[in-house]
């Protein structure tokens, strides 16, 4: 970036739609935090060429998913599966370098996409989190197994009137990942639907 | 007031909580465990209601869903309820009921008085006596609506608040009476996921009024012992005041549970959810739904005192409440002998059992007989005397079929009759999923048809009546439903459940009890008394030439109240079976449907209302244009700002103002909502130009091109510009609305019919924010944000692309003008798109930078003849047909999707409508958009359509009006005048031109 005395600021998708991004309490029985992560990024590739899952683990340091409906985690990196050659790599780390990274180590026919602007993650927790997700989605969560800190269950699905990547934690929070343009409706339908 | 009807035997009643309630506006008191109807009997109200046709007084025959005569209206104001039964609503302090039907009042009745009104309204009276004149229906429907009186819908907003739950479980068992709740235990003990909802404030069905011992202790508590021991699984969910009213494919159902109903109008105070519906997805679901008791058919058996024997039962054994004090007792069968029993137990009289059976010696039979009580066989009750209330019965001798009176008529005063024709499965939920109901002679009775989703019915709801059979068939399907469903063996875990159950003699089927005189001449003998259809209108109606039950439910009306005929239906079948001279089998039944009872708008809405009835998609800059006073347009979901007022500004001055800004200096618009999908991979260029009528095969890194998309038909579907980013790879721009469409489509083609092309799609629409920076001092604006792109025009040409940095962001410039000026069209990840928005109209600051909405970029674009998809085209478009061949590669190596449709005859005629301008003779009228076009206006109708208006605006650069239309062979006409006619009878000259108003060389952009 060219030093020209520009400040960039960022604003996360719930910038403003959530005011208060911290509102942690223990007697909650719903807690509602947006965790934006610094990097996105959507990997198209052949899940069969040993030399792709390879290489992704040499970069992230996180095995591919290759079980539909599984993310598989690394301290703070974490690779959703979306579909047969589609994965969601997010990471606290910058975007533009894990994709070049990715770039440098991926041979053939693959595909890395800086999505980071246009997603953002919502961690949902408290003992009201499976009713909530009962109102919010005719998938059937109750299904799950529990989820390691390695790994677990995830799924692209309705979320209300729009969609969303919906994964289990360990310590049975769950995380929405959801589009920018959104998250403000989803984030209305939260509150609403918490009260 | 003094409770009269009020047992010492409380039943489940308080009776310690006295609770006050207002019925038609008189005060009264009942107590904690009372329903409206216990509470009104308990009280002595006899009249509930007028009914629907004759405006007959109405008393209350049920205790549940079935009810046809207690329909109220509850409360008032926004929170009122319409069409309640009485028998369905739980008593709560300050209640506040009326009667839907009793115009002026109940108990002084013009309509009662115009007793003549009735013979209005015979059989197919809508289809008779108001079909003509036509014109008078208007004022016939609102007189029969006023007379019918089907209560009020509030006319203020639902104060309530609702929603909906997605469910999912293994067994879903509807209702919990003793059948349903053994299957119940059996599924979750087999560790299925279990649901079981039930529509009563609490479990237990019919043992909820029952005398019976089971393994030893009073239903009650077996009830409340099963209740307990379900609550200790946690993999069951017991649903309480929530009925099961939908039965739909894959085994989806639905349930509707009242959740603050119990408590008062708007007891949720807006907070609480008042009602909830459960859409279950379950892999089994066992049906225990009870059954219905029939009536029996007499003359005037809709005077009030005439009751089912049932309900007769519950008020006193579950309410502790006697709707009477002399009661006569009607029936078919032995089951009805308990109504009887309970009666003499409560202390009061049975003047008489009558049975139309010649010689019931049935063990409960004998019970009654022991008891010193009158039975007299061979008997029916023809006809009930009495106005507001029974006086008496009148009795007499029946022949062994029931079918005609051998003897004397008989005068017995009494003040209560309850009657019993045996009981009907409650199939209903059966029917939903499509299942013919099968008639069988053997219960006098329906049976649920063969399955048609995976579901079981047990219990009475199967023709299952006695309770020990219900309660094995009940447990059996309970650990077969957990074993379809994955879980157990199938074998029943627990043992069964000890009972003594009295042996029963043979029920007669009878339906219609005789009269002295013919159905036609005698008293009403009424099936259906909500819709108050008698036993003479049936065979009026066959009289006529109704045979299908169907049609004859349709003339008469029968079943077509709120009830649905769950106590008429099947007498009204019989009835009718009867009078075909056929059997039951053979004249069937009508179908059941959702729903089973009444069902709230609320409840199906949820929470789809207001700002979340559908999802606000919000650019990156959104607070930006809110807090600059825009306005907004909904483009798809996406709130777009639609133009930009200054104070006192309208919508023609605003836009005159950024339109001139635009062309004179410079503006700035929110692209972001653009659709743009990133493509990758070897085959990508291959890929996009069978995709685009164009080719990309040549489009070097750095540049961009145009393109327009056809479906298969030749037919323009989506138009946007795709750039090459580098080898392989690229990005695709669409419209807004057509941006999951055009994903969709490229996966389509991709996954199905060119598997072998390499090439990965992904959807970066809300990745970026685009700011487009368009007019002559566009590039004096960039320029002072971005250093290092070289912005100059031999180095940074139109179509470009370059990447670099605008204030301090990394960002991707492209060189695309929709506008025709100069234009800068700026992509930075979303994140800093209100930023690097703020940084350029910061920039813009000395050249005036006039941010514009939709409004202006239409107008602007129609300057400039640039179509826009879904506007100026409707899907019936060629590229040809928009005056856009140019843009149709002729020689491509490979087809392109539409390709073979444009040589077609039909898309090479000669007068297509073709996209041309029109300018009004008169510069300051605006055609109205969709203005049909005409060549000549005093052409008589039916005139000769040639086109219409597509776009149209007052354009502040032409100093005129302009307009895009499609006109029949359009670009061969430039120059000839046509008309609009408008919607006032004016007619507006135009003249066809050149869709090309502004800049026609198009040397603006290319600078």
């Amino acid at each position: 970036m060219s030093n020209t005395g520009h400040q960039p600021r960022s604003e996360s998708p719930l910038h403003y739609g959530l005011t208060s991004q911290v509102t942690e309490n223990a007697s909650s029985s719903l807690v509602v935090r947006e965790i934006h992560q610094g990097c996105h990024l959507t990997l198209r590739g052949d899940s069969g060429d040993t030399q792709f899952a390879h290489a992704v683990l040499q970069v992230t340091d996180v095995t591919l998913p290759t079980k539909p409906g599984t993310y598989i985690r690394s301290g703070n990196t974490s690779i959703y599966w979306l579909g047969p050659n589609e994965w969601l790599v997010t990471a606290a780390s910058d975007a533009l370098s894990l994709e070049s990274a990715l770039r440098q180590e991926l041979k053939g026919h693959v595909a890395v996409v800086d999505v980071s602007g246009g997603q953002t993650q919502v961690n949902l927790s408290g003992e009201q989190v499976g009713s909530l997700l009962k109102k919010a989605s005719v998938y059937d969560f109750g299904s799950w197994a529990e989820a390691s800190d390695q790994s677990g269950r995830c799924t692209q699905t309705t979320f209300a009137s729009a969609s969303a990547l919906v994964a289990k934690n360990a310590d049975g929070s769950v995380d929405l990942i959801i589009r920018r343009s959104f998250s403000d409706y989803i984030m209305r339908w939260l509150l609403d639907a918490a009260r | 007031m003094k409770q009269l009807n009020r047992l010492p035997n409380a039943g489940r009643t308080n009776p310690d909580q006295n609770i006050n309630f207002t019925f038609n506006g008189k005060a009264y008191q009942g107590v904690m465990g009372d329903t409206l109807a216990s509470a009104l009997l308990a009280n002595g109200v006899d009249v509930v209601g007028r009914s629907f046709k004759y405006s007959r007084p109405r008393g209350i025959v049920g205790h549940g869903a079935e009810e046809p005569n207690g329909i109220i209206q509850l409360g008032s104001g926004a929170a009122t309820v319409p069409n309640l039964k009485v028998t369905q609503v739980e008593l709560y302090e300050g209640l506040e009921a009326s009667s839907v039907n009793g115009w002026p009042t109940i108990n002084f009745d013009l309509m009662g008085i115009m007793g003549w009104f009735g013979r209005l309204m015979p059989p197919g009276f809508y289809y008779k006596t108001f079909m003509y004149p036509q014109k008078l229906w208007m004022t016939y429907e609102h007189f029969i609506r006023k007379a019918a009186g089907l209560g009020k819908t509030p006319v203020e907003a639902d104060p309530d608040v609702y929603d909906k739950l997605n469910q999912h479980c293994d067994v879903l068992v509807v209702g919990a009476g003793p059948a349903g709740l053994v299957a119940a235990r059996e599924a979750a003990e087999a560790g299925a996921r279990v649901i079981i909802a039930d529509e009563q404030s609490e479990f237990g069905g019919s043992l909820l009024a029952s005398t019976q011992i089971l393994n030893g202790v009073s239903a009650s508590q077996w009830v409340a012992d099963m209740v307990e021991q379900l609550k200790r699984y946690n993999n069951v969910q017991q649903l309480p005041r929530s009925t099961v009213f939908g039965y739909y494919d894959h085994n989806f159902l639905t349930i509707l549970e009242k959740r603050t109903d119990h408590l008062g109008l708007s007891a949720g105070k807006g907070q609480r959810v008042r009602q909830r519906l459960h859409r279950v997805r379950a892999k089994q679901v066992v049906l225990a739904t009870g059954a219905f008791e029939r009536p029996l058919v007499f003359a005037h058996n809709d005077i009030p005192g005439v009751m089912q024997a049932s309900s007769v039962s519950t008020y006193v054994n579950r309410y502790g409440v006697a709707p009477g004090s002399k009661l006569i007792l009607a029936t078919t069968n032995d089951n009805a002998y308990q109504t009887a029993i309970d009666w003499h137990t409560a202390g009061r009289d049975v003047v008489a059992v009558v049975d139309s059976r010649q010689s019931p010696n049935g063990e409960l039979v004998e019970q009654v007989r022991a008891l010193g009580i009158q039975i007299a066989v061979g008997h029916g009750v023809i006809e009930a005397k009495g106005g507001k209330r029974v006086r008496a019965a009148m009795v007499a001798p029946l022949n062994e079929s029931g079918s005609a009176i051998t003897g004397e008529v008989k005068r017995l005063p009494c003040d209560l009759i309850a009657t019993s024709g045996g009981w009907s499965a409650a199939i209903h939920l059966s029917s939903h999923t499509g299942a013919k109901p099968v008639w069988d002679e053997s219960i006098v009775s329906f049976r649920p048809g063969d399955s048609k989703q995976q579901e079981c019915s047990v219990g009475a709801c199967n023709g299952t009546f006695g309770l020990r059979d219900g309660l094995i068939e009940g447990a059996t399907a309970g650990a077969k439903a957990a074993q379809l469903a994955g879980f157990g063996l199938g074998a029943v875990q627990f043992s069964p459940v000890e009972l003594v159950e009295l042996t029963q003699e043979p029920q007669q089927a009878l339906f219609l009890v005789p009269h002295s005189r013919p159905p036609s001449r005698a008293p009403s003998q009424f099936v259906d008394l909500q819709l108050d259809v008698s036993a003479g209108g049936i065979e009026l109606a066959v009289r006529e030439g109704f045979e299908s039950v169907e049609h004859v439910k349709r003339y008469t009306a029968l079943g077509f109240g709120t009830d649905q005929g769950k106590l008429g239906n099947i007498n009204g079948m019989a009835i009718l079976a009867n009078a075909l001279n056929q059997s039951i089998s053979e004249t069937g039944t009508t179908i059941f449907r959702p729903s089973y009872t009444p069902t709230t708008f609320g409840a199906i809405a949820g929470r789809d209302v207001g700002e979340l009835f559908d999802p606000e998609r919000y650019t990156s800059a959104h607070r930006w244009h809110v807090e600059q006073g825009a306005k907004f347009e909904d483009v798809g979901q996406w709130k777009r700002p639609w133009y930009f007022p200054k104070v006192n500004e309208t919508l023609d001055q605003a836009v005159n103002r950024e339109c001139l800004a635009v062309r004179n200096s410079v503006g700035i618009l929110d692209a972001s909502t653009l659709g743009k999908i990133d493509i990758q991979g070897p085959d990508a260029a291959e890929f996009i130009t069978r995709m685009y009528t164009n080719s990309y095969l040549k489009l070097a890194a750095g540049k961009c091109r145009y393109g327009v998309m056809l479906k298969e038909d030749g037919m323009i579907f989506d138009d946007g510009v795709c750039a090459c980013l580098s080898e392989n790879h690229y990005l695709m721009f669409t419209t807004t609305g057509g941006a999951a469409g055009v994903l969709a489509w490229l996966e389509l083609w991709q996954q199905t019919e060119w598997p072998e092309l390499q090439v990965y799609f992904t959807s970066v629409t809300d990745h970026w924010a685009t700011a487009t920076v368009t007019g002559p001092n566009a590039r004096k604006v960039v320029a002072k944000v971005c250093q290092d792109i070289d912005l100059t025009p031999d180095q940074f040409g139109f179509m470009d692309w370059r990447d670099g940095t605008v204030a301090g962001v990394a960002a991707r410039v492209f060189r695309i003008s929709f506008t025709g000026e100069l234009s800068f069209e700026i992509n930075v990840p979303a994140n800093y798109g209100r930023y690097v928005w703020e940084a350029l109209i910061e920039a813009g600051k000395e050249f005036d930078i006039t941010p514009y909405g939709t409004e202006t970029m239409h107008v602007l674009r129609a300057e400039k003849g640039f179509i826009i998809v879904g506007q100026d085209t409707d899907g019936s478009m060629t590229p040809a047909d928009m005056n856009m061949d140019w843009i149709v590669g002729k020689n491509k190596a490979f087809s392109f999707i539409g390709q073979r449709s444009l040589s077609r005859s039909d898309t090479l005629r000669d007068n297509r409508k073709q996209l041309v301008g029109l300018k009004t003779i008169d510069p300051n009228i605006v055609l109205p958009e969709g203005a049909q076009i005409v060549s000549d206006p005093k052409q008589p109708i039916p005139m000769s359509m040639q086109g219409h208006v597509t776009s149209s605006y007052y354009s502040a650069n032409m100093g005129h009006s302009i307009a895009l239309a499609v006109v029949k062979g359009g670009l061969n006409r430039l120059g000839d005048t046509v008309y609009c006619p408008a919607a006032d009878g004016a007619t507006v000259p135009a003249q066809i031109v050149s869709s090309v108003f502004y800049d026609p060389k198009g040397e603006r952009q290319n600078v």
